[in-house]
């Protein structure tokens, strides 16, 4: 009742004039140099790719609440664009030589299964959009083999002939390959076999760089993540600089730190938690993918967001006001 | 004393499926069930030796003294494990192939230590008889669907039967068959849990009750 004078209202009273749908709009927009390049280097089907996924995402969402009972105005009114950030970042994170129908099952799984079934936005245990593309890689990528070499600038090399990227040749530790690509090419994607949307670097920071400034993620997690993968890296193979470069522009670290790791609902409360759970996303991702010569970013994060319930459970925020109180010295 | 058999029967089958309402006997459940036929086989083989030991372990039951009674129940049931391994090697080598590991490992499996230890060492021959036969049926029905489904979406198949050439890998995969498993565990709780809330209503209608109340 708004001519109410006494207002009753539960806990969050502080209010942010951020949204939950303008947040997400911003994420998408900050996908958007992403996708474009993706749809620049790898042409029409990336594009079909795109929107398959995209528009599988929200119909499968408004179907499930349409089951539920919900009335179609209603679920039109609260839709946050979560489900079209999920969507885009299935399409992205898999290939343009999948089969038309893999980005639809892998939309879907994220969403009814992982978000919808679990409560809807901000409820679910894991990241929806690391989980489809896991559920597509483990469904067809028999079906698919290699990755396929963008139509610009072709360069021989920029597809090994079984891995996934550059780094299954780069990790073989008895002959490693380096990659005839330079490192420019990594930070363009100019001739580098990969996922659609997380081939061209430089797009990806880019919008990164786009959240940090209007606050939406903390730089500095991201940031920690990619370094300690590079400089983990390093260390595997010897303290080797020349592997930091490579190692951090190549596969899907850059989309998978800025905007799967990142996402607000899968990662810890406090500060000291956030860094807990991203010094472990790095060291998961160095160490597994030296040991396995695949691409593990995504399987990285899924095992990290099962373990935020436990970093928040042992890592516990301040109360406000609160001091330490200093121990006197020689107490036992 | 009268043995309620209609009760053993819904018991076994639906109310206490040892599968999907009990989480018994999960190791064979996850690793077995990526085909139909696999459940079919792993459930007649438990069904046997569930309906013998039921059967001994009754009549043995005022013999066996309680503080022994796990290695008499195990010595039991080993006894009948190796028979139906001896039984299914000379008679079915492909299930005997297929099964592999798992057919000894029924001697541990938890559905049939649970039913001599809960129902066979306190009842009758007869009604341990029902009790291992119906508990088995469970079983057998809880993973034939389960492989069904898995075999459908995981091979584009059902009982070895091509049906389309289409597959999604997840689900023949270890990680398909813990999904699997939750979400048949998760329907099977909502079927049970509406039609009992059905009856309850239809209940206190007839007693004219308000049960909305009461929630």
């Amino acid at each position: 009742m708004a001519d109410r004078l006494l207002k009753f209202s539960s806990s969050p009273h502080v209010k942010s004039p951020k949204t939950t749908r303008q947040i997400m709009i911003h994420v998408c927009i900050a996908l958007m140099p992403a996708v474009i390049m993706g749809i620049v280097l790898f042409g029409g089907m990336a594009a079909l790719i795109l929107s398959l996924s995209l528009v599988s995402a929200v119909a499968s969402e408004f179907v499930y609440l349409l089951i539920c009972k919900k009335s179609f105005r209603q679920i039109a009114r609260e839709f946050d664009f979560t489900s079209c950030v999920t969507g885009l970042l299935v399409g992205m994170s898999i290939g343009v030589n999948y089969p038309w129908y893999a980005p639809i099952f892998g939309s879907v799984f994220a969403i009814i299964v992982v978000k919808m079934i679990f409560g809807g936005t901000g409820k679910n245990l894991v990241n929806p959009a690391v989980t489809g593309r896991i559920f597509i890689f483990m469904s067809f990528q028999a079906m698919v083999g290699a990755w396929v070499i963008p139509n610009i600038n072709s360069i021989t090399g920029g597809q090994i002939n079984s891995g996934a990227t550059i780094l299954g040749g780069l990790l073989d530790a008895k002959n490693p390959t380096f990659p005839t690509l330079s490192n420019w090419d990594l930070l363009l994607g100019t001739g580098l076999a990969g996922c659609i949307g997380e081939t061209c670097k430089l797009a990806l920071i880019l919008g990164g760089i786009y959240l940090a400034v209007l606050g939406i993620i903390n730089i500095g997690y991201p940031v920690i993540y990619v370094a300690v993968t590079g400089l983990f890296t390093v260390a595997l193979n010897g303290f080797n600089f020349g592997y930091f470069l490579p190692a951090i522009l190549s596969g899907g670290l850059m989309l998978g730190a800025i905007f799967m790791a990142t996402d607000y609902t899968t990662t810890p409360n406090t500060t000291l938690g956030n860094i807990i759970y991203f010094v472990m996303l790095g060291l998961i991702t160095a160490g597994l993918r030296q040991a396995t010569h695949m691409e593990v970013v995504s399987f990285a994060i899924l095992f990290m967001n099962l373990f935020v319930p436990l970093i928040d459970k042992f890592v516990l925020p301040n109360p406000f006001g609160y001091k330490k109180i200093k121990k006197a010295k020689g107490a036992k | 004393m009268k043995t309620n058999f209609k009760k053993i029967a819904t018991d076994g089958v639906i109310t206490q499926n040892p599968t999907l309402k009990l989480v018994l006997g999960t190791c064979p459940t996850l690793a077995l069930t990526t085909m139909a036929m696999n459940g079919i086989y792993m459930g007649l083989a438990v069904t046997f030796v569930l309906i013998c030991s039921n059967v001994l372990i009754s009549l043995l039951r005022k013999l066996i003294p309680s503080q022994v009674r796990i290695p008499a129940f195990v010595l039991i049931i080993a006894t009948f494990v190796t028979l139906v391994r001896l039984l299914l090697d000379k008679l079915l080598p492909d299930a005997y192939e297929v099964l592999g590991l798992y057919l000894p490992l029924i001697v541990v499996n938890c559905i049939i230590l649970a039913r001599a230890e809960s129902f066979a060492s306190k009842n009758g021959v007869i009604a341990s008889a029902t009790d291992g036969l119906f508990m088995g049926i469970g079983f057998t029905l809880a993973l034939t669907l389960m492989g069904a489904f898995r075999e459908i979406l995981g091979a584009g198949a059902v009982f070895g039967i091509t049906l389309w050439n289409f597959q999604i890998g997840f689900f023949s995969s270890s990680a398909g068959s813990f999904f699997t498993y939750a979400l048949f565990i998760a329907i099977f709780s909502l079927v049970s849990s509406t039609i009992s809330k059905s009856k309850r209503k239809k209940l206190s209608r007839l007693n004219g009750e308000n049960l909305t109340a009461e929630v």
